[in-house]
């Protein structure tokens, strides 16, 4: 695979040399940041009142464990994130199942199903605020037609989640069938054929035959999402700007009031850190209990 | 059993349709619907106007889309430079340590935007780089590179390997093989890989939103700055930069939607 050492000569040092750059930039602008909101996260930084940060001896984790307010942020994270995810990935199958089976024009098909999760994020946010609009949205328009309830989407708790939720939906479902679909295409198909032999139809065929084999790709887009949605902003500062209240206001935009509006970029630190540190941790468990709990169904 | 099979396709295809696309055609429609009829929802057909597209410039939102099109194509072509250069001794040179470096350069993008946005804004604002282009295009170079690594090194490990070998037997330095042999065949994969990038800076928001005020903000802080106004929501205009926003992202998917698919497909595994 590589240049022999041969060919290459005195140069093979300067070719090393080439990743310096890519190297070093990361280091400056991804990593050093990185460490830095560590850092800053055991200070006191409240960048109105403190000219430096300054060690508070873990003062920000004990706020942490007595923040009601952050509880409230991470419990509705959790709901976001976990219902969001099994939305797409149901939708994402049953799309993805769909261009398994070949339907004329498959690949435009799948570009145009893809289109919500290339465009922008706050295009995303801005499109599902205008459905939901009283004033020019077709949702509401639709209930005051049939006489149905007269509904603040946005500005109702439950319905703000909702909206919230469907917008999600529709921007990472094509995620989800991209990466289902890209699995759908290499399983083996002789197995398939002997199954329907045997007389094995529809439902039995998928639940036996299809969903075992593709359920580790099911495990790993889920996480993906799982991951991505609880850390969800962009769409939120569209659609509800976390509320009403802060019936919306998910852990990210909790910690972006604490640092931008609060200006209290110390705690703002600690919960990234701490929040962070515990979605790792979950995240390898889950892949974990997931890859021992696959096996014996792979070994069957 | 086939027109089953047929009829099948088509509703499927119908629903995939229905769920994708009116809520997009929507907005499209907003854009186009006169001032005075806006609210009037009963009103679906109407004779379009393109008052806003012509005006678009002239209502303050040329330059944000400017600040979009020059911050997101300068910091992809910074990734490319930085990134393709690390490409190829990922992809050409066997050395220790090869696959700890490379792991050091693809966990950051596993680091989500808010780990980093504290420092990024106190280390621009130290910079007096605040509201500039400039901080846009320093951020935006750094944010793809593992990505664009992971690209270009699937495109030039297949570059067959007798080329460049035989180059370098016959005398050709490093710089000469890079640039008669490599270069013109790594094409495909520095569209790819710039396409990609420039996507998801032209997407970006949190950032902008963070360091940029008015002279260096982009088009997806914009469309935040109407939704965050006291005014009265002008629903056309937003409609409208939503749609300009879009326009590219839709040319893109229409001119490479297979190396897209590709590329997403491998970035979100590897991200």
């Amino acid at each position: 695979m590589g240049m022999s050492w041969a060919t290459l000569g005195r140069s093979r040092m300067y070719f090393w040399l080439l990743t310096a750059p890519a190297v070093l930039y990361i280091v400056v602008w991804r990593l050093a940041p990185a460490l830095y909101t560590v850092w800053l996260s055991l200070t006191q930084y409240n960048i109105v009142y403190d000219a430096l940060p300054r060690w508070n001896h873990f003062e920000n984790f004990g706020r942490i464990l007595r923040d009601g307010g952050l509880r409230g942020s991470l419990s509705l994270s959790v709901q976001f994130a976990v219902i969001a995810t099994a939305a797409e990935v149901l939708i994402g199958l049953a799309v993805a199942l769909f261009l398994d089976t070949d339907p004329p024009g498959r690949n435009l098909l799948l570009g145009i199903f893809l289109l919500p999760m290339i465009m922008a994020p706050v295009v995303v946010g801005t499109v599902w605020s205008t459905l939901f609009d009283r004033t020019v949205g077709p949702i509401p328009y639709l209930f005051q037609v049939l006489r149905g309830p007269d509904i603040q989407w946005l500005a109702t708790p439950a319905t703000a989640m909702l909206a919230l939720l469907l917008a999600d939906a529709w921007e990472w479902a094509p995620l989800v069938a991209l990466l289902l679909f890209a699995a759908l295409q290499v399983l083996p198909r002789e197995q398939f054929e002997a199954a329907r032999v045997d007389g094995a139809a529809g439902w039995q065929l998928f639940r036996r035959i299809t969903l075992p084999q593709i359920a580790g790709m099911i495990i790993v887009a889920a996480g993906l999402r799982v991951m991505d949605a609880f850390l969800e902003l962009d769409k939120v500062f569209i659609m509800t700007g976390g509320g009403p209240g802060t019936s919306t206001q998910f852990i990210s935009m909790f910690v972006y009031k604490q640092a931008f509006q609060f200006y209290e970029l110390g705690y703002a630190s600690a919960v990234i850190t701490v929040v962070l540190a515990a979605l790792a941790l979950a995240y390898a468990m889950y892949l974990r209990g997931y890859g021992r709990a696959l096996r014996p169904a792979d070994s069957r | 059993m086939t027109a089953r099979r047929r009829w099948g396709h088509l509703v499927g295809i119908a629903l995939v349709l229905a769920w994708t696309l009116p809520p997009f055609l929507y907005l499209v429609m907003l854009s186009i619907k006169p001032e005075r009829i806006l609210i009037e929802r009963s009103q679906v057909f109407f004779w379009p106007t393109f008052e806003r597209y012509r005006d678009f410039i002239a209502s303050g939102l040329g330059l944000p889309i400017w600040n979009s099109l020059v911050t997101s194509t300068l910091g992809s072509a910074g990734t490319l430079l930085l990134g393709g250069l690390a490409a190829l001794t990922f992809s050409f040179l066997e050395f220790r340590g090869k696959t700890l470096l490379f792991l050091v350069i693809l966990i950051p993008r596993m680091f989500p935007p808010i780990t980093t946005l504290i420092p990024i804004q106190l280390m621009l604002k130290t910079l007096g780089l605040i509201d500039t282009r400039l901080a846009l295009i320093i951020l935006f170079t750094g944010f793809e590179i593992p990505l664009a690594i992971w690209v270009l090194r699937t495109f030039l490990d297949e570059i067959p390997r007798e080329l460049t070998e035989s180059a370098a037997l016959d005398g050709a330095s490093l710089p000469a093989i890079i640039a008669r042999i490599i270069l013109p065949l790594s094409g495909p994969g520095m569209l790819a890989a710039f396409i990609l990038s420039f996507i998801f800076n032209w997407n970006e928001f949190l950032f902008p939103l963070i360091v940029t005020s008015f002279n260096a903000r982009t088009g997806a802080v914009a469309m935040m700055s109407f939704t965050a106004g006291y005014k009265k929501l002008q629903w056309g205009s937003l409609a409208t930069l939503g749609v300009v926003m879009t326009i590219p992202v839709i040319l893109f998917v229409l001119a490479f939607r297979g190396s897209l698919i590709r590329g997403f497909t491998a970035g979100a595994l590897k991200g």
